[in-house]
């Protein structure tokens, strides 16, 4: 492991203040007044400038049950985006319900203008100490990261991975990747169906040691590898580790998404790998040669997936010329 | 073909499903000529076990006649008699190479599973839920076996399929069990469980050269053939005896230098521990009832070793990890690394050391695998092993 990612593993750990002060403070307010619109749901409705009737109360209490839960949520997680993300989307919904509501109520005008300041401005914080939050998990821990132990010897492990070629055979999402001296045209398959292209230049190869590369400027995402080769402890063997970042340029969070989408994927890439190298291909059962549940039991379709696979591969092998 | 399929909580069916086809390289397709119920089949079952599906075939001991091999298997030819372990292994990872290969690193497709559950995956077996990769098992007419030319052992005509069946699984499995006990002639060895398992563990045992070895259990049928026929010396019915009591008789005090468990996570028992474990199971608090290992640890002697057989699947509840660390005993288990063992205990069979066929007690066909799971499970007829047949 280079030193970076074992100081970004210590520091993981680590309180980040600002973010972590500013979700609790969200999660308790939340807390608060879930329990207040639990409890006095007519007088939260006048005070909104809502005319207090049993509907209102009903509304009121529905949303003191999301907002105890909420803020249970962010107080359990306070490091976690996605609770926060929660309660902002929950803030919106209430404000666009509040608005319909002032609308349609004339009488109590001024209280319900009021109210509506307090929602955008309570709506413009908790996106706040979201972003904090987020950035913090994000500095924290991405890129994405993950690592396998080969039983093949370093120098054979870097040069299977070298030749981009051989990528498809193990990460199934990509239908190909072509060579042209450093730089890469990477095709993948979309789940919903098509594909999407990029390219993408070498920006490290140390022969058994090191591959990096990364998308060229002016891609519509960036999309940046690194992959580290060193013999394991004591004999034979590779320890390969992949760091991985996938983020839409200028998006605040679609990193920490994309990490989200993308760690089971990148952790079943590497346990083909790790089968392609030490036994010569992916490892097919009754079930898993279906894209959903399956039961064990063979199937015409299954068969048809795993030699459709099969031949891919080959084909990917082909244009790889060498394991 | 025709194949045993789950179908729900002690619910199986013998259905009409496709022929399994090659789908890797290194498979075989075998046409099985006997298969047979394991009593951890039972946990699948009785619904014990997480990630089963409707319609998984079952299956894990079987034996047939090779029928195809895929292009990278060389050391199997079409009409071949093979055994087939239940445990799938590669033969290139490192927990092959180190004989572990129960423990393969490349057999589990469905590896995410057991990685969250257990920590990291297992080895792909046939027919044992999707923890285990989600395979089709061998009760079946036809069964796909992957990593062909590493699993498979060719066995000679001149033994009979009820003598070399249960090398796929329970006579390795009982053999390992004994192995873990590092028995001497000194060395007394208590055996919990004297279902098909136990009974070869206890044979086991004696082969290793345990001059004292007794069984437990609570069928007086199980006892009687673990005494005539597997070799036990002493034996307990624990619904008629106080186990730790007569145990430290039998020992004079010392307690067995080794305990071996064959029993797992559906043990029974009696009083209110039993009753204890019983409730949790049922209401879903817990997956084990562990009687039987708590016993096997409280009973053991300081220093001992404690070998555990019998499956189990969960996180335990009290679990007496006390008296285990203070009393300083050692617990081996896994489950077995089948082809380490297959070839020497085949040469036993043949030098005629051990003939295995002594626990089959029924035989019945395929199409009646629903009415043998039932049989089975309430140990109805004396029931001991039900070999089957299509």
């Amino acid at each position: 492991m280079d030193s970076l990612s074992a100081l970004r593993n210590i520091n993981a750990g680590r309180d980040v203040p600002d973010g972590f002060v500013l979700s609790r403070a969200v999660g308790w307010t939340s807390v608060g007044m879930g329990i207040a619109e639990l409890l006095v749901p007519r007088a939260v409705s006048s005070i909104a400038g809502l005319e207090p009737t049993t509907g209102a109360s009903l509304g009121v209490r529905t949303k003191g049950f999301g907002d105890l839960a909420l803020g249970l949520g962010i107080l359990l997680r306070p490091r976690r985006p996605m609770p926060m993300w929660a309660r902002v989307a929950t803030d919106a919904i209430g404000l666009g319900l509040l608005a319909w509501a002032v609308r349609g109520d004339k009488s109590h005008r001024a209280r319900g203008i009021a109210s509506l300041v307090a929602s955008v401005s309570t709506l413009a914080l908790d996106a706040y100490a979201t972003q904090k939050v987020t950035a913090a998990q994000e500095t924290a821990a991405s890129p994405v990261m993950f690592s396998v132990t080969i039983n093949k010897p370093p120098a054979e492990v870097y040069a299977f991975f070298r030749r981009l070629e051989n990528l498809p055979l193990f990460m199934d999402y990509l239908e190909s990747v072509e060579q042209k001296g450093t730089r890469s045209h990477w095709i993948a398959k979309m789940p919903v169906g098509g594909t999407v292209s990029w390219d993408a230049e070498l920006v490290t190869d140390l022969p058994g040691e090191r591959l990096a590369w990364q998308t060229v400027a002016g891609s519509t995402f960036a999309h940046r590898g690194n992959v580290t080769f060193a013999s394991r402890p004591g004999g034979t063997g590779t320890e390969v580790r992949v760091e991985m970042e996938v983020e839409l340029p200028g998006v605040d969070g679609s990193a920490t998404l994309a990490k989200l989408l993308t760690k089971p994927q990148i952790k079943g890439d590497l346990r083909r790998l790790k089968q392609v190298l030490e036994t010569g291909e992916v490892l097919f059962s009754d079930a898993s040669s279906h894209r959903g549940p399956h039961p064990a039991q063979p199937s015409t379709e299954g068969t048809s997936f795993a030699r459709a696979r099969a031949t891919e591969s080959r084909q990917a092998h082909r244009k790889g010329v060498v394991r | 073909m025709r194949a045993t399929c789950w179908m729900g909580t002690q619910k199986v069916s013998v259905e009409q499903v496709p022929d399994p086809q090659i789908l890797n390289a290194r498979d075989a397709i075998v046409k099985v000529t006997a298969t047979t119920i394991c009593g951890s089949d039972l946990h699948l079952y009785n619904g014990f076990m997480p990630t089963m599906q409707k319609g998984d075939i079952l299956g894990h001991e079987f034996m047939g006649e090779v029928v195809e091999v895929g292009k990278g298997v060389k050391n199997l030819a079409v009409g071949d008699r093979v055994v087939v372990p239940f445990c799938i292994a590669c033969g290139a990872c490192e927990a092959c190479e180190m004989k572990n290969f129960s423990c393969c690193e490349n057999t589990n497709p469905t590896g995410w599973m057991p990685e969250k559950l257990m920590g990291h995956a297992t080895c792909g077996a046939f027919g044992y839920s999707h923890l285990t990769g989600g395979f089709a098992g061998g009760q079946a007419e036809y069964v796909r076996v992957p990593f062909a030319d590493v699993g498979p052992l060719k066995v000679p005509s001149s033994l009979t399929d009820e003598q070399v069946l249960f090398l796929s699984d329970i006579l390795p499995t009982g053999y390992m069990g004994a192995e873990f006990c590092e028995i001497t002639p000194r060395k007394v060895i208590a055996v919990f469980g004297a279902g098909p398992v136990g009974q070869f563990a206890i044979a086991s045992a004696r082969m290793l050269g345990a001059e004292r070895v007794i069984a437990i259990d609570r069928f007086p049928y199980r006892l009687r053939l673990a005494m005539e026929k597997a070799g036990a010396t002493d034996v307990i019915n624990y619904q008629e005896q106080n186990v730790q009591e007569t145990l430290r008789d039998l020992t004079a005090g010392r307690g067995p230098d080794a305990c071996i468990d064959c029993v797992g996570l559906e043990a029974h028992g009696n009083g209110l521990q039993y009753a204890y474990d019983k409730a949790k199971q049922v209401a879903r608090i817990a997956q084990d009832r562990p009687m039987a290992v708590r016993e096997a640890i409280l009973a053991c002697r300081g220093a001992g070793i404690v070998s555990i057989l019998g499956v189990y699947a969960g996180y335990m509840d009290k679990f007496p990890i006390g008296p285990l660390m203070n009393r300083g005993i050692t617990i081996k288990t896994g489950q077995c690394h089948v082809h380490r063992y297959m070839k020497p205990l085949l040469e036993r069979i043949m030098r005629g050391d051990i003939d295995p066929s002594f626990v089959v007690s029924h035989h019945m066909n395929l199409g009646d695998a629903a009415g043998a799971y039932d049989m089975f499970m309430r140990k109805q007829d004396d029931v001991m092993k039900i070999v089957l047949r299509s």
